[in-house]
C-alpha cells in the first residue's frame, strides 16, 4: 500500500515539474530584463561568422539588447522561415530575397520601415527601390552586388583558355561557351549548368531586351524560356555544363555549390557569395564578368539580400537599431565586409573597399573592374515570385534528367507562372 | 560445424549485414576528414575525437547538452501523460459499463487509423492562436488527454486480460471503481505501464515531424532538430561532425534500448505494436 | 451501472476532452478549411470544392506524389514482410541467445525513423557512397542513387524495408503460437520442409500476416522524415521522392496553402480507409482463423 501511495505520489510530483519545466522554458526571457531578438539569414560559414562578429559589437553598445541568431542554407532557410511566421512566432530580424520581399509583404509579415529611426538617406535610391512596396518601405538592401563568373583560373589556365577579368574586357556568347567546353574536354565540366536559377535567366532577357517581369505580369514567352534551356541542353551534352546530378543540389549557397564540390570549373552567381567561395573552396579562385552579345550586358548593381522587421515583432524598436547598425555603421561596416556584396551605404562603402584586404577586396576590385558593365537594378519582383522561382528550378530539373524536353517544359513554366501572379 | 553453430553463424553475418549503417554510422564519426571520404573501410585507421570535440563545442547558439534536454523534457512530459490518461481511459472502457461505451470504444480505435495530417492543421491553428507554438505544450499537452489511441487499446487489452475476481473482491470490500482502480488494476497494470512508458519516450523523441512545425526558437530546438541546423549549415560531404552529432543524437534511445530490450520486444510482441 | 456511469466519465474525461478537442473537432474543421483557400494570415476565404478540382485536374505535382507514393507502398510494403517472415521463421527456434538476436534484429525498427539513420542513408546512397561503391565493385555503375531520379525512391524502400523487426517480432509471436502437433502430422505425412511451410505455417499465420500488412500499408501511406531528409525537403530530384505528406507538408507549411494541404489530408484519409477495407475483404480469400469451418 505505502509503495503504491509514493508511487502515486511521485508521479504527480514529475507531472506538476514537468508542466513548471515547460510554462518556465515556454515564457522565454521577456519578463522585463533584457530584450532578447532573433536574428536570421541564410549564406555560409563566412557570412555567419563576419555577421555573429557583427552582432557582438552590436550587443557590447546596447548592453540591454540581447541578440539571438540562426543561419542555414538557402532552401532549409526558407522552408523553416515560412514555418516559423506561419506559426505567428517568426524572428525579429530576417534576412530576405527579392523573390521573397513582395511575398512576406503581402502577407503583412514585414513592418514598414518609414518614419522609424532608421536612416536611408545614404543608400542609392536605385538600392532601396526593391525594397519599396505600395510606398511603404519593407525591407532595406545588406548591400550591392552584382552578377559575376566565379572560376578557377588553374583549371581554365590548363585548358590553355583566357578569360576576361580586367576592366574594359569582355567577351560573348560563342567566346565562353567555346571556352568552358574547353576546359570540359580535360577534366571537370567547364561551368556549372546556370540553367536551374531563374536568376540568370532574368540576365538572358535583358541581354534580349526583354525583362522577367513587366508590371505584374510575365514579360517573357515560352520560347525565350527554350531558347534558353536549349542553350544549356547543348552545352550540358558537350560537357560544358554539369550533369544533372550535379546540378540538381543547386541552391545559390556555397553548401551545396558544385564548384565546391570539385564538380565544375565554374560558376555564375552573385559577387556576395565571392567571399564564401573563397573560404571554402579548396584552391584559388577568380572572376570575371558574364558573357553577352550586345551593349547591354545584362549585368545590374541589386541588393543580394535585404533585412526587413517582422510586423509581429515585440521589439521592433530594437529590430531597427540592429538594422540601422548593420548598415549604417562603420564599425559594422569593417566587420562584415563583404559577406553580403559591398556596403549599401556609400560612405561605408568607400571607407571598406579602401581599406579591403583578402576576399573582401577581391569582391571590391570586381565591382571597380565591371563598373561600366553593369546597369541599374532590375525591377521588383511582384507577390507569387518565389513560388515562381521553386517551380524554374523544379521544372529544370526535370528538363535536366530527360523527364520532359526544354519546349515542354518552359509552356509549363510560363503557365505555371501566370497561374501564380493572377 | 554443427547445423546449431552453422545456424548461429549464417544468423550473425546476417545480422552484421543488417546493423551495416549502425556500425558505419559509429565508426565514421572517429574519422578525421580525409579518411571519411577516401576509403571503404570500416574502421577508421587513425580514430579522432575531433568531430565529437567540435560538436560539443555547441550547434546553433547552445550546446548539445541544451537540446539533449530539451528532448528529454518532451519525451518524459509526454510518458506522464500517456501512463496517466491512457490507463484511466482504458479502465473505463475495459471494466467500466456507461452509456455510449460501444461507439467510444469503435471510435477511439478508428483514430489509431487515423492519419495524423487530418488534425494537424486545425490543431496548430489551436495552439498558434492560444498562442501555444514555439513552446513544448503542442508536444506534450495532447498525451494528457489520451491522443495516442494506440496505448489505450494496448491497455484495454492488458486489463481485459486481469481476472475479474479480484475486482468483485475489491467490491466486496467496499471499493467504487475508483478504489478498484487504484488498489487492483493500476499495481497489476505495471507491464503494460512500462511498456507504454517505453514506447512512447522512444517515439516522441524521434518524432520529427511534430517538433518541425511546433519549435521555432533555437533554444527550444530538440536534439533531432538540432542536427537538422547543424546538416543546414555545414557541407554535404562533411560527414564526421554530422556522425558524430547523430550519434549524439541516438544515444539516449540506444541506452534505453538496451537497458529495457527485452520489454521491448515482449511488449511489441504481444501488442502487435510497429517499431 | 448507474453507480459506475459517473465514475467511467470521471475515467473518461481526459479522453474525452481529447477526442473532443483534438480529434473530433480538428477533423471537422480541417473538413471546412478543406473548402476554403487559408493562408493562416488572412481569414479563410471559401472557395468550394476549388482545392478538390485543382488537385485532380491541374496540379501534376499531386498525381507525381500519388505515385510515388503509392510506388513506395508497394514496393516497400511486401518487401518489409517477406523480410520479416524470413528472418522470423529463421530465429524461430529454441536456441541459445535467440532473444539477444530477436532484440538486436529488432533494433532498427527503433533507429530508423530517426533523423540519424536517415542522414546516414542519404551519405551510403550518394554517388561515391558505400552502396555505389559496391555495386560498382561488382560491375554495376549507378551513378549514386539519392541523385537521380530513377533510383531515389529505391533508397527510401531500402530504408523503409531496413525496418522490418517490428513486423518480424511479431511474426514470431504468431509463429510460437502454432501448435506443433500439426507441424508433427504433416511430418508423419511424409510432408517436405517446404510444404509444411506452404500448408501449415502459412495459412496458420494468415491473421497474423493480415494484422502486419494492414499495420504496415497504413504506415507507409504517411512516412514522412525520411523523404524529407534524404531530398532535403525538396523531395527530388526531380519529385522521385516527393511522397505525400512531404507534398502535403509543403503546400502547407511552406506555400502558406493551409485550406489545400486539408483538402489533401483529407484524400489521403479516404484512400488509406479504403485500401483498408480492401485488404481486409481481400482477406476472407485467404486468411484462415482457426477453429473456423473453411
Amino acid at each position: 500500500m505505502l509503495e503504491r501511495l509514493s508511487r502515486g505520489r511521485v508521479m504527480a510530483l514529475a507531472v506538476a515539474a514537468v508542466v513548471a519545466a515547460t510554462t518556465v522554458t515556454a515564457c522565454g526571457g521577456d519578463a522585463g530584463g533584457p530584450t532578447t531578438l532573433r536574428f536570421v539569414w541564410w549564406g555560409n560559414e563566412d557570412r555567419a561568422n563576419a555577421t555573429k562578429a557583427a552582432v557582438a559589437e552590436f550587443e557590447k553598445r546596447h548592453p540591454e539588447i540581447k541578440v539571438e541568431t540562426e543561419y542555414g542554407a538557402y532552401d532549409a532557410y526558407f522552408q523553416k522561415l515560412s514555418t516559423q511566421v506561419a506559426g505567428g512566432a517568426g524572428p525579429d530580424l530576417m534576412q530576405l530575397d527579392r523573390a521573397t520581399v513582395g511575398e512576406y509583404q503581402h502577407r503583412h509579415v514585414l513592418a514598414d520601415l518609414t518614419g522609424t529611426s532608421l536612416h536611408l538617406d545614404k543608400i542609392d535610391t536605385n538600392l532601396l527601390a526593391g525594397g519599396r512596396v505600395d510606398g511603404g518601405q519593407y525591407a532595406v538592401p545588406a548591400g550591392r552586388t552584382t552578377q559575376m563568373l566565379v572560376f578557377d583560373p588553374a583549371r581554365f589556365a590548363a585548358a590553355g583558355v583566357a578569360v576576361p577579368t580586367k576592366a574594359g574586357e569582355s567577351w560573348n556568347w560563342s567566346q565562353f561557351t567555346d571556352a568552358i567546353t574547353k576546359v570540359g574536354a580535360s577534366g571537370v565540366a567547364g561551368s556549372t549548368d546556370f540553367g536551374w536559377a531563374i536568376d540568370w535567366f532574368e540576365v538572358w532577357l535583358h541581354q534580349h531586351g526583354k525583362s522577367l517581369y513587366d508590371g505584374g505580369k510575365l514579360g517573357f514567352d515560352a520560347n525565350d524560356l527554350q531558347a534558353f534551356w536549349t542553350v544549356t541542353g547543348s552545352l550540358r551534352d558537350r560537357k560544358g555544363v554539369t550533369a544533372a546530378t550535379a546540378t540538381t543540389k543547386m541552391d545559390g549557397s556555397t553548401q551545396n555549390s558544385a564548384l565546391v564540390g570539385k564538380q565544375s570549373a565554374s560558376e555564375i552567381n552573385y559577387d556576395s557569395s565571392l567571399t564564401g567561395y573563397l573560404s571554402s573552396y579548396g584552391g584559388q579562385l577568380a572572376a570575371a564578368p558574364l558573357p553577352s552579345d550586345g551593349k547591354d550586358t545584362g549585368m545590374a548593381a541589386m541588393p543580394p539580400v535585404s533585412y526587413a522587421v517582422s510586423q509581429r515583432s515585440s521589439h521592433k524598436d530594437a529590430a531597427v537599431r540592429l538594422l540601422d547598425f548593420l548598415v549604417n555603421d562603420p564599425a559594422a561596416g569593417k566587420i562584415l565586409g563583404a559577406t553580403r556584396g559591398v556596403p549599401p551605404n556609400q560612405d561605408i562603402r568607400d571607407q571598406v573597399c579602401g581599406s579591403a584586404t583578402g576576399a573582401d577586396k577581391a569582391v571590391c576590385d570586381y565591382e571597380t573592374a565591371q563598373r561600366d558593365k553593369v546597369g541599374p537594378a532590375f525591377g521588383a519582383w511582384p507577390t507569387g515570385s518565389a513560388a515562381i522561382k521553386r517551380d524554374f528550378q523544379r521544372t529544370y530539373d526535370d528538363v535536366i534528367f530527360g523527364r520532359i524536353g526544354p519546349a515542354d517544359g518552359a509552356k509549363r513554366v510560363v503557365q505555371n507562372a501566370q497561374n501564380s501572379l493572377s | 560445424m554443427t547445423r546449431t553453430g552453422v545456424w548461429h553463424v549464417f544468423v550473425v553475418l546476417v545480422l552484421l549485414v543488417l546493423l551495416y549503417p549502425v556500425i558505419w554510422l559509429v565508426s565514421t564519426s572517429f574519422k578525421p576528414a580525409q579518411e571519411v571520404l577516401s576509403g571503404l573501410a570500416l574502421l577508421p585507421k587513425a580514430p579522432t575525437g575531433d568531430n565529437y570535440a567540435q560538436v560539443l563545442a555547441g550547434v546553433g547558439g547552445f550546446s548539445v547538452w541544451h537540446y539533449l534536454g530539451n528532448s528529454l523534457l518532451v519525451s518524459v512530459g509526454a510518458v506522464a501523460g500517456n501512463v496517466i490518461s491512457c490507463s484511466l481511459a482504458a479502465y473505463a472502457f475495459a471494466r467500466l459499463h456507461f452509456r455510449g461505451r460501444g461507439p467510444m470504444f469503435g471510435f477511439m480505435m478508428g483514430t489509431i487509423m487515423l492519419p495524423q495530417h487530418v488534425v494537424l492543421i486545425p490543431q496548430y491553428v489551436i495552439f498558434q492562436k492560444l498562442g501555444l507554438v514555439d513552446t513544448f505544450w503542442p508536444l506534450v499537452l495532447p498525451k494528457f488527454l489520451a491522443t495516442d489511441a494506440f496505448f489505450v487499446f494496448l491497455m484495454v487489452q492488458f486489463i481485459r486480460g486481469l481476472p475479474r475476481e479480484l475486482d468483485e473482491a475489491a467490491t466486496l470490500d467496499g471499493c467504487g471503481p475508483v478504489g478498484t482502480f487504484r488498489h487492483v488494476v493500476l499495481p497489476l497494470l505495471r507491464p503494460a505501464l512500462v511498456t507504454t512508458a517505453i514506447f512512447t519516450f522512444i517515439w516522441t523523441w524521434n518524432d520529427f515531424f511534430s517538433q518541425v512545425i511546433y519549435l521555432n526558437d533555437p533554444s527550444r530546438f530538440t536534439l533531432p532538430l538540432a542536427l537538422q541546423i547543424f546538416v543546414d549549415q555545414t557541407t554535404q560531404s562533411a560527414f564526421g561532425p554530422m556522425f558524430a552529432m547523430s550519434v549524439l543524437a541516438l544515444v539516449p534511445i540506444g541506452l534505453f534500448f538496451l537497458a529495457f530490450q527485452r520489454l521491448l520486444v515482449e511488449g511489441a510482441a504481444t501488442s502487435g505494436l510497429k517499431g | 451501472m448507474r453507480r459506475t456511469q459517473g465514475a467511467a466519465y470521471l475515467f473518461l474525461s481526459p479522453w474525452i476532452i481529447g477526442a473532443t478537442l483534438l480529434t473530433v473537432g480538428p477533423m471537422a474543421a480541417s473538413l471546412y478549411l478543406s473548402l476554403t483557400d487559408y493562408d493562416l494570415f488572412d481569414p479563410p476565404k471559401w472557395v468550394g470544392l476549388d482545392n478538390y478540382l485543382v488537385m485532380f485536374t491541374r496540379d501534376d505535382r499531386f498525381w507525381a506524389a500519388v505515385s510515388t507514393t503509392a510506388r513506395y507502398v508497394l514496393l516497400s510494403v511486401p518487401l518489409k514482410l517477406v523480410l520479416a517472415l524470413a528472418v522470423a521463421l529463421l530465429l524461430n527456434r529454441p536456441r541459445r541467445g535467440g532473444g539477444l538476436y530477436r532484440s538486436a534484429f529488432y533494433a532498427p525498427s527503433l533507429l530508423g525513423a530517426s533523423v540519424s539513420l536517415a542522414l546516414v542513408w542519404r551519405a551510403m546512397f550518394a554517388s561515391g557512397g558505400t552502396v555505389d561503391r559496391l555495386l560498382a565493385a561488382v560491375g554495376i555503375d549507378t551513378g549514386g542513387w539519392v541523385d537521380q531520379p530513377q533510383y531515389a525512391l529505391f533508397a527510401l524502400v531500402a530504408l523503409a524495408a531496413w525496418q522490418f523487426g517490428a513486423p518480424m517480432v511479431i511474426f514470431l509471436a504468431g509463429l510460437k503460437q502454432i501448435p506443433r502437433e500439426l507441424y508433427e502430422a504433416a511430418a508423419i505425412d511424409g510432408a517436405s520442409p517446404v510444404r509444411r511451410l506452404v500448408s501449415v505455417t502459412l495459412p496458420m499465420l494468415s491473421p497474423v500476416i493480415l494484422f502486419n500488412l494492414v499495420l504496415e500499408t497504413i504506415h507507409a501511406f504517411q512516412a514522412f522524415t525520411g523523404a524529407f531528409v534524404v531530398s532535403g525537403g525538396r523531395g527530388g530530384p526531380s519529385d522521385s521522392t516527393l511522397l505525400y505528406t512531404l507534398y502535403l507538408y509543403q503546400r502547407g507549411f511552406t506555400d502558406f496553402r493551409m485550406g489545400y494541404a486539408s483538402a489533401m489530408a483529407w484524400v489521403l484519409l479516404v484512400v488509406v480507409a479504403g485500401v483498408t477495407v480492401l485488404l481486409f475483404r481481400g482477406a476472407r480469400g485467404w486468411v484462415f482463423y482457426a477453429g473456423e469451418e473453411r
